[in-house]
């Protein structure tokens, strides 16, 4: 009975780490990423349709809270919400290294896990192969067609005079 | 005893799923390791198998396209149409299930008579021309433009992409050789330039399925009504358009049947201007050289 308690105060003992470290969120996760592209945004929700919360200007740091696919949800100096992954394009995905807190030895990615195969598939350096494989596109135009758009001062003049909804 | 005996093991096991869920690598003792990697290969195939195309990819399809409809026909050069053409866009696009695509809605003048629109993947959108004088009023024109949005907005384009062809690219991405070559390896290429055939195949070629124009049409009537266009515009056009569903371009890949042209028109029959406003909308269309 003595051996069961002393047991117990061990598995208990065990059990409240545990739980600390599950409820500190990981020490990985502390984390400052830093918006290289211009003209962002943080959304209200991860999604583009969602309500712009504001800008983030190019060079800002923003703190990492966790990352839910191409989002990230960021604390922008008291701003909480969505950034989408185009900010922080070359960022490395986000990962926890706890083995060496309960094993003491090095992590060792799976390399087949979704978080790693992130920015992956059809990117930049994809569609690069396929130009040099398809010279003859019209690269040149898709980029100059990217360059049109409206600012919202015109827009707004625009729908006004032609009484539509704002 | 046996309640002593076992319960770290189970702690350590319950804290090691819990941890695992929240997508943390761990080192296993050499033990676990094997059974633990089956599982981890096992659950990522399942995850690629359905892994949704995302929206940068989405964009990057948009833009191969975009340069291939592009590398066949050349852009009407004047500013002013472009600008105008841009205005109606957005005016309608900010209005549909999909306002905000990765990078936005840009919209374009082909300089061909053949009336026709594409819609590529991501949020390009190009009209030509022809199809530009067929429209009568900026209500028209609106109509055709809230068709394409529509057509991005329920990513009708992207998903034309072969499921099997989807398929690999998920496996290929799980392969050592993807993984060194950071997903940019020559299969990879391969399997773009298959995804690019399958979409261009579907908005220049061959059309849409019946079940996405029509969708894309109810859409398109619902954006009207929310910025405050004339909703009867698009029955007014594939009015315009009935009877030649057997002439290319646009005939083909829009087919406007009399099947199509009944639902719309049920959703929001074709009237004559209804207001002081669509007129001056109408009269600023018309001071444009097309």
């Amino acid at each position: 009975m003595r051996r069961f308690m002393k047991l117990s105060r061990k598995t208990l003992g065990l059990l409240i780490i545990v739980m600390m470290l599950l409820l500190s969120g990981g020490p990985g996760w502390a984390r400052t990423l830093t918006v290289s592209q211009p003209n962002q945004q943080i959304y209200q929700e991860a999604n583009f349709a969602s309500t712009p919360l504001g800008a983030v200007p190019q060079g800002a740091k923003v703190n990492l809270i966790r990352q839910e696919g191409e989002w990230y949800k960021v604390d922008y100096q008291g701003t909480i919400g969505w950034l989408h992954r185009q900010a922080v394009p070359e960022a490395a995905p986000a990962k926890m290294d706890l083995s060496k807190m309960l094993f003491g030895g090095p992590v060792k990615e799976t390399g087949s896990d979704e978080v790693a195969l992130a920015g992956k598939g059809f990117t930049p350096e994809v569609e690069a192969g396929f130009r040099q494989k398809n010279p003859g596109l019209a690269y040149a135009q898709v980029d100059k067609v990217e360059t049109f758009g409206v600012d919202q001062a015109q827009l707004q003049k625009f729908v006004s005079e032609g009484g539509l909804n704002p | 005893m046996r309640a002593t005996s076992f319960g770290p093991t189970a702690l350590l096991l319950m804290a090691c799923l819990l941890w695992g869920c929240s997508g943390v690598s761990l080192d296993l003792p050499s033990s676990v390791q094997p059974a633990a990697q089956i599982a981890a290969k096992t659950g990522a195939k399942a995850i690629h198998a359905s892994r949704p195309i995302s929206d940068s990819e989405e964009y990057y399809v948009g833009r191969a396209v975009g340069a291939r409809i592009l590398a066949k026909y050349p852009l009407y050069q004047d500013q002013e149409v472009t600008r105008y053409v841009n205005k109606v866009g957005l005016t309608v696009a900010r209005k549909s299930s999909r306002p905000n695509p990765y990078r936005g809605y840009h919209f374009a003048v082909l300089d061909t008579p053949e009336p026709n629109a594409f819609a590529c993947p991501g949020g390009t959108i190009l009209i030509t021309r022809g199809l530009l004088k067929n429209c009568a009023t900026e209500d028209e024109l609106a109509a055709v433009l809230a068709h394409e949005v529509a057509h991005i907005a329920n990513k009708d384009g992207i998903k034309s992409i072969s499921q099997a062809r989807w398929t690999e690219v998920a496996t290929t991405l799980g392969t050592e050789t993807a993984k060194q070559y950071g997903g940019s390896a020559g299969q990879m290429v391969t399997l773009f330039e298959g995804s690019i055939d399958d979409v261009f195949k579907t908005i220049v070629v061959n059309g849409y399925s019946r079940s996405a124009e029509e969708s894309a049409d109810r859409e398109a009537v619902s954006i009207l009504r929310k910025a405050g266009y004339n909703p009867g515009a698009l029955a007014a056009v594939l009015t315009k358009m009935s009877g030649k569903e057997g002439a290319g371009g646009i005939y083909r890949t829009h087919p406007p049947t009399s099947e199509r042209l009944a639902k719309v028109q049920s959703l929001a029959p074709a009237s004559s201007a209804s207001s002081e406003k669509e007129a001056v909308r109408t009269a600023r269309f018309q001071q444009l050289k097309i």
